[in-house]
């Protein structure tokens, strides 16, 4: 079952990122058939130059003008004339779409299907979401309507990377991703956490899990190789999440046990010029996403966000006694070798992250409320078994540590004001509790699609009926 | 604020809820009832939940009354209908606390307009029995046929609110197990539930929206109906003092479940699901039955109301259990009632 | 005289313990709603929700058929268990999330029943990691399982087997069951309201395609709690 892994045998952007800064999404609806393949016909031979090629995952020395891939959602594959047969060898989470998972994946109330932004709240029309990376919005606008010439455009969505890495919330981000044994993978060579192995994002390879593959969809040509994708449009409430830190900030200096969370004099220990409320909402921030809003990792540096000597950003663990919470959001998906209930799991519900922001660029000392946010790719090998399981029992519920059962990631659960807690670590080993999280993240749509590879992009360019 | 649109609307509501067999000097439903004294206690878990008087473990002496549902005047204990239990805690602090719960799990209505409407629905209308045709037709439908009538049963107090249920969904869980929930063999020997949403506050300041339910230690029992399908009309009353005398007691668990995230709070059509987190909150001892003159002077004049609660209980914003407090107010007031725990206070 | 009072009255009363009546009832009138109003089958196992209680303590009734149910075949199953205890043990240990795990055999139906913490998919697929040969030795012994066999590399056929196999749990608020029938049909709650008094025939309907249910979702004494928190609490660690 296992094989030889060959490059030019996937697309881009699946095993390692592309590196570029700007990205356009398009909905696409397959109407003419005869038209959609005829276009991945061409997608992979190259010879219409109005017809975008499909990036392979090649190494490249300089950076193509534009990156070009396609996903397909389980509609997608029935229009494009997959038979049923093959169709039912897909797994379950895929056929039934993300929309139909919300209540799993914690789309409800304000996050719920029918309250999704088009194209989104119509799904079973959405059968292809395709990319395109360029930093050239000529090239995005001329790929754009090429694509318009074979299938009709639902939608568009167009994301950029903020200056510095930031994300929406003000932390540097894109720090780690599962790196993959026998890929390499320049920007992760600072990267320090264990190999992943291929199973975690292809399919017909090992996974982490020993002597589990997961299946692969018929005929082995469409499902070998391939991947999914948990494609989301996710808003993040920034001016939300400011208040609730000041809010925090000012419930933690009336907190009689404040000194073990900053001690008198703390606060330049912190940070460079913070005072103690400046330094107290650094900390709580630090705390909720188990990073400083610089990227240093809270487990290595509980006590400041410039720790001198520099801390490794990727390599350390959580053990009983780690200052990182086990609330944390990072350390909730992705809890690494650290203590957890289900400790079959360790390491194996891995997700790869491929991200950027949408909308206009987040001051915080001139806060408003646009919508902006996050156009998020969740990619492995089962959606069910890694993007699912992250999501049900361990983003929310807080299943895998005992002390966080019953609460919501305190970043981007499914929170309400009323219900939600998360509980800070002090330096002396005791907890403080904050209540009163609102929902920083609402999801305005997505889909959950596969991500064929070049073999399967043929298959479906060749079915007949 | 009580508004006078309120005041309207629970006026209108008594209005309805007038049988033309009570008597407009007693209550216009729960009509027959009885007094019942003692004390509760609470658990020793139910102060981390709530700083409320009630639960800081003192004895506290509290009045109850066990009723029928029926706005009947007359009793017909054995007869299926829905039992009442109003308790009130009689505290040191400022306000006492009123608990007022029913055998039904959840309300019919969920806010104001649908009661109203509901209520002008389900009037009693004259008792028409099941043909034996009709019968046959049920069976052949795999439905249940009607109940036969009882002796003296003039007045069918279902056939409204099951025309209303068919169309309104959430009106079909109450009608259906109200169309099924018989009768206790005694006021101890049912569980209670208050239906609507409160919320308390912990000590450290934590709130948590709550529901409660009584639960008898004797256990919950219905009494068979003979195959004679007549039932007696008078035994609960009786039962409650045999069972109440030579110092005997009658117990209840006072449970609480957590509310959780998305529950219905302000929806009293809904029960929440049986897997809420359940607190025991403390013990109910009943010692006492009042005295046909108590019961007269004390019970029969005594004005409860489910918004009367102490401080660190709060009434969620159940529209429902809001113009019940008006609608107390107003039938406590028309049938010259002791002063209603809320006249001229606000 | 009131009808219920009359000769034929009484005598209707009493139809449904009539020998013929109940005859008549099963061969001619149930067959014949089923005929009228078919009820597709509803999916086994809790139903998915948002809210933390609703999602520890699950209930599964995993009923599998056994491929001979004779007297040797129920043994042949009895050791395939038998022979794997430590291996039982060692997912319970490993996967955390169980509290309570029983195998029960039933007339021609050998049935694991079990109290679990979250996912349903993940307490399965977590159980084939630690525990697939234990699967591998059941499903030999159940009919069509040797299709699945290993697990291991039939993980989604595997997981999607077992949640058909897995009991409905009829509703704890009967009404509900109209909504239920209702999302099997695609109808949302917003559809037309159902006649109250169909609800039996509902009920009698249902037994076609989920000829085994289970009455509801289980009662529990200590409801929320997950079975690391309760081990936590009791000190003997998680």
């Amino acid at each position: 079952m296992s094989a030889e892994f060959d490059p030019n045998a996937i697309q881009g952007n699946i095993v390692r990122g592309y590196g570029i800064h700007h990205v356009r999404y398009l909905m696409l609806e397959v109407t003419d058939r005869k038209a959609a393949r005829e276009f991945l016909v061409a997608s992979l031979n190259g010879e219409n130059p109005n017809v975008p090629i499909i990036q392979r995952e090649t190494e490249w020395e300089e950076n193509p003008e534009v990156c070009f891939n396609i996903s397909l959602t389980f509609p997608g594959l029935q229009a494009l004339g997959v038979s049923k047969k093959n169709l039912a060898t897909f797994p379950i989470e895929f056929r039934d779409g993300m929309a139909s998972r919300a209540l799993k994946i914690g789309d409800f109330g304000d996050s719920a299907p029918t309250k999704w932004a088009p194209p989104f709240d119509e799904p079973d029309r959405i059968h292809l979401i395709a990319s395109i990376y360029s930093d050239s919005e000529e090239h995005l606008d001329k790929v754009q309507t090429q694509v318009a010439e074979a299938f009709n455009i639902l939608g568009t969505r167009d994301g950029r990377d903020l200056a510095k890495s930031k994300v929406v919330f003000g932390y540097v981000d894109s720090i780690s991703q599962p790196k993959f044994k026998g890929i390499h993978d320049k920007s992760q060579n600072k990267n320090d956490e264990l190999l992943d192995p291929l199973g975690t994002i292809l399919l017909g390879y090992p996974t982490r899990m020993e002597g589990v593959y997961f299946g692969i969809p018929s005929p082995s040509e469409l499902g070998f190789n391939g991947s999914f994708n948990a494609f989301r449009v996710l808003s993040q409430d920034a001016s939300g999440f400011e208040n609730f830190l000041t809010e925090a900030a000012e419930f933690l200096l009336k907190h009689p046990n404040l000194k073990d969370v900053l001690p008198p004099g703390g606060a330049r220990q912190v940070g460079k010029g913070f005072s103690r409320k400046t330094a107290l909402r650094e900390i709580v921030a630090a705390q909720i996403v188990g990073r400083w809003r610089n990227g240093v990792p809270y487990e290595l540096s509980p006590d400041t966000m410039e720790p001198d000597p520099k801390v490794s950003l990727t390599n350390f663990d959580y053990n009983r006694n780690s200052r990182c919470p086990v609330g944390a959001h990072m350390r909730r998906c992705n809890p690494r070798g650290g203590p957890i209930v289900q400790r079959v799991a360790n390491l194996t519900r891995r997700i790869v992250r491929r991200g950027m922001s949408y909308g206009p660029d987040f001051d915080p000392k001139n806060p408003d409320d646009r919508e902006r946010g996050l156009l998020g790719n969740f990619l492995g090998a089962n959606l069910g078994a890694q993007f699912e399981a992250v999501m049900y029992d361990w983003l929310n519920l807080g299943l895998q540590h005992p002390d966080i059962t019953g609460s919501n990631d305190p970043l981007l659960g499914a929170n309400s004001v009323d219900t939600s807690w998360f509980d800070m670590t002090t330096r002396t080993g005791g907890k403080i509790r904050l209540h009163g999280l609102p929902r920083f993240v609402v999801c305005r749509g997505g889909a959950y699609t596969f991500l064929p590879s070049i073999a399967a992009i043929n298959y479906l360019s060749q079915l007949k009926n | 604020m009580t508004t006078n649109s309120d005041k309207a609307v629970a006026k209108e509501m008594v209005d309805i809820m007038h049988r033309p067999d009570g008597d407009p000097k007693l209550r216009p439903i729960h009509t027959n009832g009885i007094g019942v004294t003692g004390f509760f206690k609470a658990s020793e878990t139910a102060a981390e939940y709530s700083n409320s008087e009630p639960f800081q473990g003192n004895k506290i002496p509290v009045t109850i009354r066990f009723s029928n549902a029926s706005g009947n005047k007359t009793r017909h204990d054995g007869w299926s209908d829905i039992r009442g239990m109003a308790t009130r805690f009689h505290l040191n602090g400022p306000q006492d606390f009123d608990l007022i719960a029913m055998t039904l799990q959840e309300f019919f209505t969920p806010d104001v307009p649908s009661t109203l409407e509901f209520l002008k629905a389900a009037r009693p209308t004259p008792y028409h029995s099941a043909t034996p045709l009709q019968k046959i037709r049920d069976y052949l439908s795999l439905k249940v046929p009607k109940r036969n009538r009882y002796p003296h049963e003039d007045l069918s107090p279902d056939d409204g609110g099951k025309k209303y249920a068919n169309k309104h969904k959430f009106a079909q869980l109450p009608i259906f197990q109200t169309a099924s929930i018989g009768a206790p063999v005694s006021y101890a020997r049912a569980a209670y539930h208050a239906v609507h949403t409160f919320i308390i506050t912990a000590p450290n300041g934590k709130r948590n929206w709550v529901r409660f339910t009584w639960q008898p230690v004797a256990g919950v029992r219905p009494r068979p109906i003979g195959p004679d399908n007549k039932p007696d009309d008078d035994y609960l009353n009786q039962e409650i003092r045999d069972r109440l005398s030579d110092r005997e007691t009658a117990r209840f668990t006072l449970m609480m479940s957590l509310g959780e995230q998305e529950d219905e709070v302000n929806n009293c059509t809904k029960p929440w699901p049986l897997h809420r987190t359940r607190i025991v909150m403390g013990m109910l001892t009943l010692n006492h039955v009042l005295d046909a003159k108590a019961q007269e002077s004390k019970i029969e004049k005594m004005s409860y109301n489910p918004c009367l609660l102490p401080e660190g209980i709060e009434p969620s914003d159940d529209p429902i259990l809001h113009i019940r407090r008006t609608a107390y107010e107003i039938s406590s007031k028309e049938r010259h009632a002791n002063r209603c725990p809320f006249a001229g206070g606000q | 005289m009131s009808n219920e009072e009359s000769w034929f009255g009484r005598f209707v009363d009493t139809l449904p313990t009539k020998g013929w009546f109940k005859f008549l009832s099963k061969y001619v009138v149930t067959p014949y709603w089923l005929w009228k109003d078919p009820k597709p089958k509803l999916p086994g196992g809790p139903r998915v929700s948002s809210q933390p209680s609703d999602n520890v303590q699950r209930m599964m009734n995993l009923i599998m058929p056994l491929k001979d149910p004779s007297e040797i075949g129920k043994a042949r199953a009895v050791m395939a268990i038998a022979q794997n205890v430590d291996e039982i043990f060692g997912g319970l240990d490993n996967v955390g999330t169980v509290h309570f795990a029983r195998f029960v055999i039933l007339g021609d139906k050998l049935c694991m029943i079990s109290v679990y913490d979250g996912d349903f998919s993940n307490y399965i697929r977590d159980f084939i990691v630690t525990v697939g040969s234990v699967f591998d030795a059941i499903m030999a012994e159940i009919e069509g399982g040797s299709a699945l066999i290993p697990t291991e590399q039939n993980v989604e056929a595997f997981i999607e087997w077992v949640h058909e196999h897995d009991l409905f749990q009829a509703p704890d608020f009967p009404t509900e069951l109209f909504t239920l029938q209702d999302q099997a049909k695609g109808i949302g709650p917003d559809g037309p309201v159902h006649d109250l008094s169909t609800l039996p025939r509902n009920l009698v309907l249902q037994f076609h395609s989920n000829p085994d249910i289970s009455l509801g979702g289980g009662y529990r004494a200590y409801p929320g709690f997950s079975a690391a928190q309760i081990r936590e609490k009791l000190g003997v660690g998680w």
